[in-house]
């Protein structure tokens, strides 16, 4: 029986470093597609809640959309072309900014130089409140605690005693996918642990912020200097051609993966349009803004 | 063999010899003739001795411990110690059960209803005079009888800590990791354990629902039986991938009930609507089978006059699993906050049924929500439906428990 894929949560700081996409089973072309992130997420669906802070029509005869989702800890690019009919509706019509919900599929493309570039195939964008954003950080904090402390557990032999606020995981079968994570990206266990403090010092933030000022007030919680964490610091800096801001191993790790079947670069289909600067610091005409095959 | 040597120093500790051999000889009759359970053959031979040489067994030799000492059964023990709970007597031969600290540990007592002893009062410390230590599956407690002195103390006796006091609990309360809770439920289903560290996991349910538990090696509990219900004092609530569990730990009392136990297979998971399916909204069933319509086709019964129906099939999400949620009429009514005559008009007006499909899915997609009801098949029937909370505390845990990584 068909069964549908979990949708995980994973912050965007981390997704956008997530390069690591194989297929599970046979070599089908109906073999799942999953995307494994630096804490071990092995992701075929992913569900964030952020704010969109931009959106294009990118498409050329007919729509096909582009926006920019940002949550305490990054930004994303997401798409919805004419095979996403409602997605694609919805990031045309929401205003920016907007929290929105967005249920998708992570795609990873590879660039005529090897680049590996994240993004979001949308399925469903829905605007939120606040308060479902708040509870999506919570949430995402909480799943990536429970692979941050797994991971830990590898190095650490684990006491199987009893402690009250132990947190067990009976089902340890992501320990493989950890490992793996692991050895890829060489996951930094407290750099991630920042990552997660800093998106939930957000919520404080913005709970404080809300009782005097006005909705319009919450744009950008990621551009704060104090909750930005160290992989967001560099994509301030000045981009260097051929190296994605944030992820400072893609270059020596492209050569070591073999091209995926569904990341094929689509030759003389690079473009740079519609990127209106809406926030300083997320400079999109620097960034990457390739589009994916869909 | 131990026990026999056990047997030889209580009786000479109570002044009586009795040669090695002969203590054995009655020991191996009761155990390999007859089959009495190593225990109570100890028991047993200790007081044939006893009465043999015309001893009473009682007071004589009680000697003042710490918790910590407790290491055999049957000796006579004087504690200091304070109530740290009580619970409800499990048999009428029993006025009061309980569990007992010191700065050494915590261990269970008992207290008989022959013994026509006060009741001791939770929180209050005592001095406890011809305590009879017991064992049971390698766990220690001590019995109250009715030679036994019990003195309040007027200062308090500091406890090793019991993590908390457990709550009674249906298992539909469980609500959060970490709970201490009482919980009488039936053993629904026994699962191959999936790590060395665990003895025994299945399934527990009550009247309210079920749920996973996981009872650990080092627990030193006793097995559990599918299908008999129990009493279990002091479980732990944990979670994993979204659903709750409680595992049974070394401070667990496990009692065996007669009291039949009706299992609701209910289930309960609290996450992000994530899909709204095809088939939601406002539907035609047929009038006889009440199968939904295809364009104006019933597959039993052909072409039909359809009747109005508002439901929403969905699939819910907590980024760890994922469930097919079925929700009916009236709880979508409530869910949009429009009748199902409303959503008609405004279909109406539109000419178009998708307007209210647009509507559910603006209130549904991407908020969080806890549902509860049975699973039929892939579907969760939908009984309550309520928007999950934002809880202040699960922000001040997960910042701990991220700090602690």
């Amino acid at each position: 029986m068909y069964s549908r894929e979990v949708a995980r949560r994973v912050f965007l700081a981390e997704l956008k470093r997530s390069d690591l996409s194989f297929r599970e089973g046979d070599d089908s072309q109906y073999a799942p597609q999953y995307l494994l992130t630096p804490t071990g997420a092995r992701c075929n669906r992913v569900f964030v809640v952020g704010t969109l802070i931009e959106r294009d029509d990118i498409g050329e005869e007919v729509e096909y959309w582009r926006g920019r989702l940002a949550d305490p800890t990054g930004s994303i690019l997401i798409y919805a072309g004419q095979y996403q009919p409602e997605a694609s509706r919805a990031l045309a019509e929401i205003e920016i900014p907007s929290f929105v919900a967005v249920v998708g599929k992570p795609s990873v493309y590879e660039t005529e130089d090897g680049r590996k570039i994240t993004s979001i195939r949308a399925e469903a964008v829905q605007k939120v409140d606040l308060d479902t954003r708040n509870k999506w950080i919570i949430e995402a904090a909480r799943r990536t605690l429970e692979r941050l402390e797994l991971m830990r557990s590898i190095d650490v032999p684990q006491s199987t005693d009893f402690r009250p606020g132990t947190i067990y995981h009976p089902e340890a079968t992501t320990v493989e996918d950890c490992r793996k994570a692991r050895g890829h990206y060489s996951t930094n266990i407290s750099e991630y642990k920042q990552m997660v403090l800093t998106a939930l010092s957000a919520i404080r933030k913005e709970q404080a912020i809300e009782e005097s000022m006005p909705a319009e007030a919450h744009v950008m919680p990621e551009v704060h200097a104090e909750t930005r964490t160290p992989g967001e610091v560099e994509m301030q800096d000045p981009p260097v051609r051929g190296k994605l801001p944030v992820d400072y191993e893609a270059d020596s790790r492209a050569e070591s993966l073999k091209p995926d079947a569904y990341t094929k670069p689509q030759p003389g289909r690079r473009r740079q349009t519609g990127s209106k600067r809406i926030s300083s610091l997320v400079d999109l005409e620097n960034d990457d803004i390739e589009e994916i095959d869909i | 063999m131990k026990d026999i040597e056990q047997i030889v120093s209580r009786l000479s500790e109570l002044g009586i010899s009795v040669s090695t051999e002969d203590v054995e000889k009655r020991y191996r009759l009761l155990v390999d003739k007859f089959q009495v359970p190593p225990r109570e053959a100890q028991r047993s031979v200790l007081n044939y001795f006893l009465k043999e040489k015309g001893v009473a067994l009682p007071a004589r030799k009680s000697e003042q411990v710490k918790i910590n000492q407790i290491r055999e059964p049957g000796r006579w023990v004087d504690l200091e110690a304070k109530v740290l709970s009580l619970f409800d007597s499990p048999s009428p031969a029993i006025s009061q059960a309980g569990i007992l600290g010191d700065e050494t540990g915590n261990i269970r007592f008992v207290k008989w209803a022959k013994s026509e002893q006060p009741d001791l009062v939770e929180g209050r410390s005592y001095l406890l005079r011809n305590l009879v230590t017991d064992e049971f599956q390698g766990r220690f407690s001590v019995k109250i009888n009715r030679s036994t002195e019990i003195a309040e103390l007027d200062r308090d006796i500091e406890s090793a800590v019991l993590p908390q006091s457990s709550a009674d609990y249906k298992v539909v309360d469980i609500s959060g990791p970490g709970q201490w809770i009482n919980l009488r439920a039936k053993v629904v289903q026994l699962w191959e354990p999936s790590s060395d560290s665990i003895q025994q996991q299945g399934l527990l349910g009550d009247e309210t629902g079920v749920v996973r538990f996981v009872k650990w090696a080092k627990s030193e509990q006793p097995d559990l039986v599918e299908g008999r219900s129990y009493l279990f004092r002091n479980l732990v609530t944990d979670e994993f991938q979204g659903r709750f569990s409680v595992k049974i730990n070394r401070s667990t009392v496990i009692e065996e009930t007669e009291e039949p136990i009706e299992v609701s297979l209910n289930r309960r998971i609290s996450g992000a609507i994530v899909d709204i399916q095809k088939g939601s909204g406002l539907i035609k069933r047929c009038p006889t089978c009440k199968r939904p319509l295809s364009k104006g086709m019933c597959a039993e019964h052909g072409k039909v006059e359809g009747v109005y129906d508002l439901r929403v099939k969905a699939a819910i999400d907590d980024g760890l699993i994922v469930q097919d949620i079925l929700i009916n009429r009236e709880r979508v009514e409530e869910l949009i906050g429009l009748t199902m005559e409303q959503a008609k008009e405004m279909a109406m007006e539109a000419l178009d049924h998708e307007v209210v499909l647009a509507l559910i899915e603006e209130k549904l997609i991407g908020r969080y929500f806890e549902v509860t009801g049975p699973v039929r098949d892939r579907y969760l029937l939908v009984d309550s439906i309520k928007e999950m909370p934002f809880s202040d505390e699960d922000l001040s845990l997960l910042v701990s428990r991220a700090e602690g990584l």
